[in-house]
């Protein structure tokens, strides 16, 4: 299953996947308008400091994008009254029209992945994105400009990690 | 394949543990036969009914399975009640007077609402809030209903109470308690919420102890043992529940207050499980057996019964206590003994010994527990700090020494990354291949 993943050596925590995943999930799908209509919600996933100075030191980073990593067995989906929360195809899903905002997800999730606005919100893989747009599908992925997120195989991820870090700039050069 | 798949599995209980063993044995036994005996005819939220007696939900919308779930599922569904248990003779009589024979059992059979041994508690317009018919005979009860007294401030108390208020009714709550909500918060979290139920007409009577329920056939009013009366034609009970056992009675099964299980959820008997309300395992924070009676712990514990039902040996790690939940649009999530106030079923004396507290603007109000550098209870009211819980309940669960983060705890919100180092140092505790992966791709 292709997953996301965020190499913190490229995370410098700009936020722009922030803005590309809330965009991506208002109506309008365009950030002028979502912002003039009011109707941009929060992001699905969030940039994080990395803890301690030491620790940044040494892996030479110093921010994290997180967002839902569709856990299995997944505590928000044991967790969930209603079941809008459920797992589909290894993903985990939210039915926002079944849910209730009760939040036992949210208190269920150890990664603080779920956000909560009337109904929970979680990272839902931009399911229709590609055929919608014909671009990438993940709009944070797309909208990183450091190319810290990554979207594939753990197995993939973990050999671009291996690499030293450089710049397309420097390549150019 | 799985082994199990020539064997009979019979679940007793449909709701949340029942239905959750049903799916996990399903999914990893294609031709494995499965019964679940209910007496109820559907498969619905008991957490959900106060919404449906607000209005907010319809009955439709309580079943938190598609409505096909038995037929998809191959699982045989049984309406009647199991009435006897021969353990010896594997075997469960049904009250419709078949008999079903297992290999391997689960017993989900849940709980039933604590009613007050008082004077007139039998009469006509009393209900609990446990099951889909408390909620018909409460809403069918509302055309001749203008008063409510609800006895008991725990979860389902105020939210029967706050559902029936919106249906426009006059609510009364009477607490035996000096607090509202004594098994979820501490007094000062919980006085929020009082004052938050009275800002919306719902006044809170606190070591209000009912000594009567009057009236003729009906009830008209409850009388305090202080002699003060409180005219009503409807009684709600939201005073905590109690293990259905009655099926075990008479058997050899281990019992305390619930079945008592092991960490493979099996109970003194070999091929006998128990998963739910009613099942007395681990909890993680007391270090000895509890019922935690909760949904998601319901829901794991029929998953990981029914793991060690198929004989794939799954440990279950514990429950703990733990609650989200809303009142008039404000949210609470509190998790932990320590946020209770001592006593037989509260948290224990010396349960912490320091306490971290910030209110960080109006409405906001989030207090951390801590004893010997590790967290044991939490308690986060208003909208911007909830997604914190999470964080910190796995902190407090895996019990993570938090002396190089205290400084930060309240303020980081959910910062998962923040606290990377920590948890890569106690990657021995952060079992989960999620955690592993983060940590290793991390580079730590």
């Amino acid at each position: 299953m292709e997953r996301l993943f965020c190499d913190p050596r490229r995370c410098v925590g700009c936020r722009a996947c922030e803005i590309a995943c809330a965009v991506e999930h208002a109506p309008s799908k365009d950030l002028f308008v979502s912002v003039l209509r009011g109707e941009l919600g929060p992001p699905r996933r969030r940039v994080q400091t990395l803890g301690g100075e030491p620790y940044r030191v040494a892996i030479g980073g110093v921010a994290l994008s997180l967002g839902c990593h569709h856990c299995d067995p997944a505590p928000c989906v044991d967790a969930c009254i209603t079941g809008a929360m459920h797992k589909e195809n290894s993903q985990t899903v939210c039915d926002t029209e079944k849910c209730v905002g009760c939040w036992m997800c949210v208190m269920a999730c150890p990664y603080g992945a779920i956000t909560s606005k009337q109904t929970a919100l979680k990272c839902d893989l931009c399911p229709d994105r590609r055929e919608r747009t014909g671009r990438a599908r993940y709009a944070c992925v797309e909208a990183c400009p450091t190319e810290a997120l990554f979207a594939g195989a753990l197995e993939a991820f973990q050999q671009a990690l291996a690499q030293p870090v450089t710049s397309s700039w420097e390549v150019a050069r | 394949m799985t082994a199990g798949n020539n064997q009979r599995f019979v679940i007793i209980g449909a709701s949340a543990a029942g239905s959750s063993a049903a799916e996990t044995l399903r999914r990893r036994v294609p031709n494995a036969q499965i019964s679940v005996v209910s007496d109820e005819q559907f498969t619905y939220s008991k957490p959900l009914l106060s919404y449906y007696l607000a209005g907010k939900l319809g009955e439709a919308q309580l079943f938190f399975r598609p409505p096909d779930f038995y037929e998809r599922y191959n699982i045989k569904k049984i309406q009647a009640r199991a009435v006897g248990f021969r353990p010896e003779k594997n075997s469960i009589e049904l009250s419709d007077g078949t008999k079903l024979d297992y290999d391997k059992l689960l017993l989900a059979t849940g709980a039933s609402p604590r009613f007050p041994k008082i004077e007139g508690i039998q009469k006509a317009g009393i209900f609990g809030l446990r099951k889909l018919e408390d909620a018909h005979g409460i809403l069918a009860r509302l055309p001749k209903a203008k008063r409510t007294v609800v006895l008991g401030g725990g979860l389902v108390g105020l939210k029967a109470a706050a559902a029936l208020k919106e249906r426009g009714l006059d609510v009364t709550v009477l607490v035996d308690s000096p607090h509202a909500l004594s098994q979820m918060l501490d007094e000062s979290s919980a006085r929020i919420f009082e004052k938050i139920f009275a800002q919306n007409g719902v006044p809170i009577h606190t070591r209000a102890k009912p000594d009567a329920v009057l009236g003729q056939e009906r009830v008209e009013s409850v009388q305090l043992a202080s002699g003060e009366v409180f005219p009503c034609e409807l009684v709600v009970v939201g005073k905590g529940v109690d293990p259905n056992l009655e099926l075990i009675e008479g058997t050899t099964i281990r019992k305390d207050y619930g079945v008592l299980v092991n960490d493979c959820l099996q109970t003194s008997i070999e091929n006998v499980y128990a998963a739910g309300d009613v099942a007395q395992a681990r909890d993680v924070l007391r270090g000895e057996p509890w019922i935690n009676a909760l949904w998601p712990c319901a829901v794991e514990q029929g998953r990981i019964a029914a793991l060690n039902m198929l004989g794939k040996e799954t440990i279950y790690r514990g429950s703990m206590r733990m609650n989200s939940v809303q009142f008039f649009g404000v949210p609470v999530i509190s998790a932990g003994l320590a946020v209770l106030t001592p006593g037989p079923l509260g948290g224990r004396p010396g349960e912490h010994d320091e306490t971290l507290e910030s209110s960080p603007a109006p409405g906001i109000y989030r207090k951390v527990f801590l004893k010997d550098e590790t967290i044991v209870g939490f308690v986060l009211i208003g909208d911007v700090p909830i997604e914190a819980a999470g964080v910190l309940r796995i902190l407090m669960e895996r019990r993570v020494n938090i002396a190089s983060v205290k400084e930060e705890l309240l303020e980081l919100g959910p910062d998962l990354g923040y606290l990377l180092p920590l948890i890569a140092e106690n990657k021995e505790q952060f079992v989960e291949r999620e955690f592993q992966e983060l940590v290793q791709t991390v580079g730590v």
